[in-house]
């Protein structure tokens, strides 16, 4: 089976993708000159760290340029080496891009060829990657506003590098996170989520509620199961979310319910990643598709076919 | 980069489209382009780029997944050609296609049809919309909605027949991208037809079974593989339709390097499209006009046409 879905594989994988022939979301976004990530470039990297975090959970932190670029729900695209067999390069997003030291932080799991390759390199390899692809999770519209993050699984890192970004900007947030049994890895990233600066204003203390289907970690249950708890008491103005498909479908479904605005990071199998190849394609609510990897992968989740 | 001696002339015509050197990219691979504008400076680097297959009417193309990987140096896809019909590709792309021709590059536009009738009502739409198309490649192995689904191009009267029924509604020189079985006999009835050109291989059918769910691997049964791993097979076609034929080819299938692109050219493929590569090493095709330039210097000669099916 090495080699099936080694796209799937990656942890959270945010896509970006070529407005080429992508319906009414993408020609919204064009605002480049020549209607593409025109900062989209092929960037070296060095591995510094590569280390297990939990049961097929990798965690690499690398030294790149491109880390000042990235906004957080973006992607990077790397070039894994290998003996060639396998062509195409491995999208990852990250849950942590330090811009000020060039590093890039990646919590990956272990799913298919490609991530095998990847947990093989070790500190001091290089090689290329392609960045920064997609766009990324947009901030609240309202100043004061508040926020829910809801995570799963592997859909982590992307929703760690929203957490940050919104704490950064003095935006209130909750979380959700779930995993499965004896999932430990969400507990890594847990801790810089848990690290961060707290809500603003004395009336708003951050929920940090994590669910696990046997609940062996935090509360037993679904997470839009606990999402529904949480928005019935609290107004939230935007949910942001990224893990399975049937996860971001439930949460979307319960966002659209109650009338909040939700953003969702999309995972797909994809070729080039900076919208060449049209292969990651996402079914519209408006009818044909958008690009995961240019369009997204960060959707408005009403216009996504769920 | 050249050294030691004058540049040798790189010029070539792909059958009445002239281009500044051999290399040109494999449609559906390069977008229509401009995504590859961060990676290099595409208008003023590349021999041709040929745009996404467009239709008359907007298609939406195939269901996720589009696409699998295999290993063994090759992917396999059914994107469906999705493209926004030619109204709408022109609307969108018109612009940045006129600059791509202004900085000397040229663009070819492929056309896509479920029937003849649709490739001519495509055909017409170019020729009134796309000033900047310095010629047209016709698609010829979408599916015939009519004959139940096998390529427009399958035999060699079919293949014919669209050749035919699109030469009296353009001027500009036409292309056919052939598919790859049988490229001596349908080269032939091409050029009987007025193709001024060829291209070849498109993808090879086939297919990956995902063998726990017992379903294929992409959204149809069949699909193209693509890559590095049928290079071999596409320069052997090329070998073969040469022989067949007197109108340029443009050699297509694993292009990844200045040597992948020789062995197409002694072969001889007058021009050379890089298709999969684009996706997993954006900077490839340009890589390939340096490396290209790099090879005819070596070989001693100073126009890259004198090499143009040297094969010995």
């Amino acid at each position: 089976m090495s080699g099936r879905d080694v796209g799937r594989a990656t942890a959270g994988r945010v896509s970006a993708g070529a407005l080429g022939d992508a319906g009414p979301v993408a020609a919204a976004r064009v605002t480049k000159p020549h209607g593409g990530a025109v900062h989209t470039q092929v960037h070296p990297f060095e591995v510094r760290t590569n280390e297990p975090v939990a049961e097929g959970v990798w965690c690499m932190r690398c030294a790149t340029p491109v880390a000042a670029e990235l906004e957080p729900g973006q992607f990077v695209n790397l070039q894994v080496p290998g003996d060639g067999s396998h062509l195409l390069r491995v999208p990852l997003s990250f849950s942590l891009a330090d811009g000020a030291n060039e590093l890039l932080e990646l919590v990956y799991a272990v799913v298919g060829e490609g991530t095998e390759r990847l947990s093989a390199m070790r500190p001091g390899d290089t090689s290329t990657l392609v960045g920064p692809c997609g766009n990324g999770w947009k901030m609240p519209s309202e100043a004061n506003g508040r926020a829910l993050l809801v995570a799963g699984g592997v859909g982590m890192p992307p929703v760690v590098a929203c957490a940050r970004m919104l704490a950064q900007n003095g935006v209130g947030f909750d979380a959700i996170v779930g995993a499965q049994t004896g999932s430990r890895h969400v507990e890594f990233l847990l801790d810089e989520l848990r690290g961060m600066a707290p809500n603003e204003g004395c009336d708003c203390a951050r929920k940090v509620v994590v669910c696990t289907d046997d609940g062996t970690l935090g509360v037993r249950g679904f997470t839009t199961a606990a999402m529904a708890d949480l928005i019935a008491d609290h107004p939230y103005e935007i949910i942001y979310t990224c893990g399975p498909q049937p996860m971001m479908a439930g949460v979307a479904r319960l966002a659209a319910q109650r009338g909040v605005a939700c953003q969702a990071s999309l995972e797909r199998m994809m070729g080039c990643g900076f919208g060449a190849c049209s292969c990651c394609n996402v079914e519209l609510t408006a009818g044909g598709y958008a690009l995961c990897c240019k369009d997204g992968p960060v959707f408005d989740a009403r216009e996504v076919v769920w | 980069m050249v050294s030691e001696q004058t540049s040798p002339r790189m010029a070539v015509s792909l059958g009445g489209i002239e281009m500044r050197n051999p290399v040109n990219t494999a449609s559906g691979t390069f977008g229509n382009g401009e995504q590859f504008e961060s990676f290099y400076d595409v208008g003023a680097t590349l021999g041709a780029i040929t745009c996404k297959g467009v239709s008359a009417e907007p298609w939406d193309g195939n269901p996720a997944p589009r696409l699998a990987e295999l290993g063994g140096s090759a992917i396999l896809n059914s994107v469906g050609l999705q493209n926004p019909g030619v109204h709408g590709f022109v609307e969108r792309y018109g612009t940045y296609l006129e600059s791509v021709k202004s900085r000397g590059c040229a663009v070819i536009c492929q056309v896509a049809g479920h029937s003849v009738e649709e490739y001519v009502r495509a055909m017409d739409l170019f020729e009134e919309l796309a000033p900047f198309a310095a010629g047209f490649e016709i698609n010829i192995s979408c599916p015939n909605i009519a004959a139940g689904g096998a390529a427009m191009g399958a035999t060699p009267a079919s293949a014919a027949e669209v050749m035919r029924a699109v030469r009296p509604h353009t001027t500009r020189p036409v292309v056919v991208k052939m598919a790859p079985h049988d490229v001596a006999e349908i080269g032939r009835a091409l050029e009987a037809e007025g193709a001024d050109a060829l291209a070849l291989i498109n993808t090879i059918p086939g297919m990956a079974i995902d063998v726990r769910t017992r379903r294929s691997r992409v959204c149809r049964p069949t699909a193209g593989v693509s890559g590095p791993a049928i290079h071999a097979i596409a320069v052997r076609m090329v070998w073969e339709c040469a022989k067949a034929v007197n109108i340029p080819l443009c050699g297509i299938g694993g292009v990844a390097s200045g040597a992948d692109a020789a062995e197409m050219i002694l072969a001889g493929a007058t021009a050379v499209s890089v298709g999969t590569a684009n996706l997993y090493d954006p900077g490839c095709a340009a890589r390939v006009v340096a490396e290209l330039e790099q090879w005819v210097c070596d070989q001693g000669v100073t126009d890259v046409n004198e090499l143009i099916g040297a094969f010995e």
